[in-house]
């Protein structure tokens, strides 16, 4: 045991470096592409009354005018600092609106992939188990579906029903106007709200995240249930399935724990896979029910050609993607004992 | 043939219903087992030897699988129609089950420990507590010659040798001190030195422990070193049950003869091993006479209708149409 913490320390650093590699490369993407695509930012920046003259004298305050590379590694320097530029959207340097945005939609992800997973697990395990019954063809009916419907149409259809005929949820927002939001902790209201004791509020926030998280986690459930489905038919028919039941042991310890724990590993990188997909989601789905998260903020930044936020949302998307995968490879080695030794 | 058998299994058949058609599997089988009795079921891969000995207790899964006739009965007890309940309890505690490949029969993300203990408490249908029944781990463990028992159970099964996972699963597999063992070819995935000491451990517990087995095998050596006796199956049927000298000896079914045939022989010189020609029936639709007769060298028309087992010598029967008195007395034209 001492020996695989050493390993997993070991491994935990590596793949940390790694990942500043690859946020680079993604930091060359995305800085290249942006300046590519048409539209002056000097321009943008003095705004649509501003003389010729502003704006000539802006570009060359703001570097504007220089060669590309040296723009690139300027803004490299920036980004070491923390500083992720300032967004003419909002005329607020961005490091703030994400701080302000990134927990709003956190909180969201989170709340769709626990419904993506706590749902999307016992479903496929059930439909592996009744393999061809009507369990399994309704399981696969609604897994059918969530891989077929656009999120944002399903988003519209859930505010159309479940909000404006049954008046069941709010139509979108994040609270209602009249509540109180909770002093700032997380940044996450529903944990704020409980932390400053106003159970009400935080019911009231995870109301308004219902309708977006089924949107959002609808295309998860799907993958999460075919994945796991597909395991769990395989797993079932390994020999020692055969060799547990000849000893006697019963029908639901073989299922949900015998059988599971194998089964749960590659439904686990697609949980993490997933989750990343998720928060690009975000960017349809908060626009669809107007949540003020950080896929809202980057679609009103790109709309309004405003680019240092879509790079810097583009990084930290990349980044959090990144960071899911290493926390799934870790729960790998916690879960099996072959990986464990190999690291 | 005075005592009432341990397992007495009659016209048991059973098929597979396929996308193709209906797969005869097992057809109208017939075994016999005295207590303390080691038989051995040979025949080659895809004959049926497994499917008939874990359909028998409840371990294909139906559908595919359906049983269209007989009756397994363990100690004059009806197997066929009890529930997966009570299935479960004469698995765990009157049948015990060792199978071939002891690299997949254990679980590979779980301890040693937890599968043996686990294993254990569903034998005794939970009745016995984690505290005894990992004291009945350990005890097992010894009993199978695995060095460092306590240390092992801590271990995964990939941190085992095979030898060491077979010595797990037999200690597994005989803690509840079952009447019936079913050994589904235990040492074919070993190699040759390893499967001589298992080989060892097992006939000793066999006898310790007053067992009853059925060892099944494509390997008659392996057979003549454990069995008193031996039924010989062929695409789903048995074709000859005798005595283990009485194989070697004098095999009566032409299928037997040319399994002997096929065993290298050590003190004589051989280019080329001797084989059967021909290949198994199609048993999506099998002929309805003999199921050898198309590969037989000695068939006749007779063989074109169903062939009982008829006795041939003490405790030897085969299912042949050379030993009709009929037949014997013209000799057969090739």
């Amino acid at each position: 045991m001492q020996r695989s913490a050493g390993a997993m320390k070991r491994l935990i650093i590596k793949r940390l470096s790694l990942m500043l590699v690859m946020l680079l490369g993604l930091a060359v993407i995305t800085f290249t592409v942006t300046n590519i695509a048409p539209g002056d930012p000097a321009r943008l920046a003095a705004g649509p009354d501003a003389s010729q003259e502003m704006v000539e004298k802006i570009r060359v305050e703001r570097g504007f005018d220089r060669p590309l590379p040296a723009r690139f590694l300027f803004y490299l320097g920036q980004l070491a600092q923390g500083d992720l530029g300032n967004s003419v959207y909002t005329s607020r340097p961005v490091a703030q609106d994400v701080a302000v945005f990134l927990p709003a939609t956190l909180e969201l992800v989170l709340f769709s992939i626990l419904i993506a997973v706590v749902l999307g697990v016992p479903f496929g395990v059930l439909a592996a188990v009744y393999q061809n019954r009507l369990p399994d063809h309704a399981i696969r009916f609604l897994s059918v579906s969530g891989v077929a419907l656009p999120m944002f149409w399903l988003g519209l259809m859930l505010q159309w029903y479940l909000s404006l005929e049954l008046g069941l949820f709010p139509l979108g927002g994040r609270l209602g106007i009249f509540d109180e939001v909770p002093p700032r902790i997380t940044g996450m209201i529903t944990f704020d709200a409980l932390l400053a004791g106003d159970p009400a509020t935080a019911g009231n926030a995870l109301k308004h995240m219902v309708l977006p998280a089924i949107a959002l986690s609808f295309p998860a459930l799907a993958a999460i249930i075919r994945v796991n489905r597909a395991e769990m038919l395989e797993v079932l028919g390994r020999d020692y399935v055969v060799n547990a039941r000849a000893q006697g042991i019963g029908p639901f310890r073989i299922v949900a724990i015998y059988a599971l724990k194998n089964a749960i590993l590659p439904t686990l990188a697609m949980i993490g896979l997933r989750f990343g997909w998720m928060l690009g989601g975000t960017v349809l789905v908060e626009s669809v029910f107007d949540f003020p998260g950080i896929g809202l903020y980057a679609a009103k930044a790109a709309i309004s050609s405003d680019f240092e936020p879509i790079m810097a949302v583009t990084l930290i998307l990349g980044a959090a993607f990144m960071l899911t995968n290493l926390l799934i490879d870790l729960a790998y080695a916690l879960l099996d004992p072959r990986v464990r030794n190999q690291i | 043939m005075t005592k009432e058998p341990l397992l007495d299994i009659r016209d048991f058949s059973l098929v597979f219903d396929t996308f193709d058609g209906t797969y005869h599997a097992i057809d109208r089988v017939n075994l016999s087992l005295q207590p303390g009795e080691a038989l051995g079921l040979v025949g080659e891969t895809g004959c049926g030897k497994s499917v008939l000995t874990r359909a028998a207790f409840g371990l294909v899964p139906t559908p595919p699988a359906r049983i269209t006739g007989g009756s397994v009965k363990l100690a004059g007890r009806e197997l066929l129609g009890l529930s997966d309940r009570e299935l479960r309890q004469v698995r765990g505690r009157q049948v015990a089950m060792i199978f071939q490949d002891p690299m997949t029969y254990l679980n590979p993300v779980f301890r040693i420990g937890t599968q043996l203990i686990d294993a254990i408490r569903a034998q005794s249908g939970g009745r016995i507590k984690r505290v005894e029944a990992k004291a009945i781990a350990l005890d097992m463990l010894e009993k199978v010659q695995l060095p460092n028992p306590e240390r092992q159970l801590a271990a995964y099964p990939h941190e085992l040798s095979g030898g060491m996972r077979q010595r797990v699963l037999i200690a597994m597999a005989l803690a509840a001190k079952p009447r019936l063992l079913i050994a589904d070819e235990p040492t074919t995935a070993l190699d040759v030195t390893i499967q001589a000491q298992i080989l060892d451990l097992m006939a000793g517990l066999v006898d310790e422990m007053g067992l009853t087995m059925i060892m099944i095998s494509h390997d008659l050596g392996v057979v003549a070193q454990v069995c008193s006796r031996v039924a010989v199956m062929y695409a789903g049927k048995v074709v000859e049950d005798a005595p283990i000298a009485q194989i070697f000896d004098a095999p009566a079914h032409p299928y037997t003869q040319g399994l002997l045939a096929a065993l290298p022989h050590p003190f004589r010189r051989q280019d080329r091993l001797a084989s059967i020609p021909g290949t198994l029936p199609d048993l999506l639709h099998p002929p309805s006479g003999c199921l050898f007769a198309a590969r037989c060298a000695q068939a006749a028309p007779a063989c074109g209708v169903p062939v009982p087992m008829r006795p041939v010598g003490e405790a030897h029967r085969v299912a042949c149409t050379l030993y009709d008195d009929e037949r014997k007395k013209e000799p057969a034209h090739v």
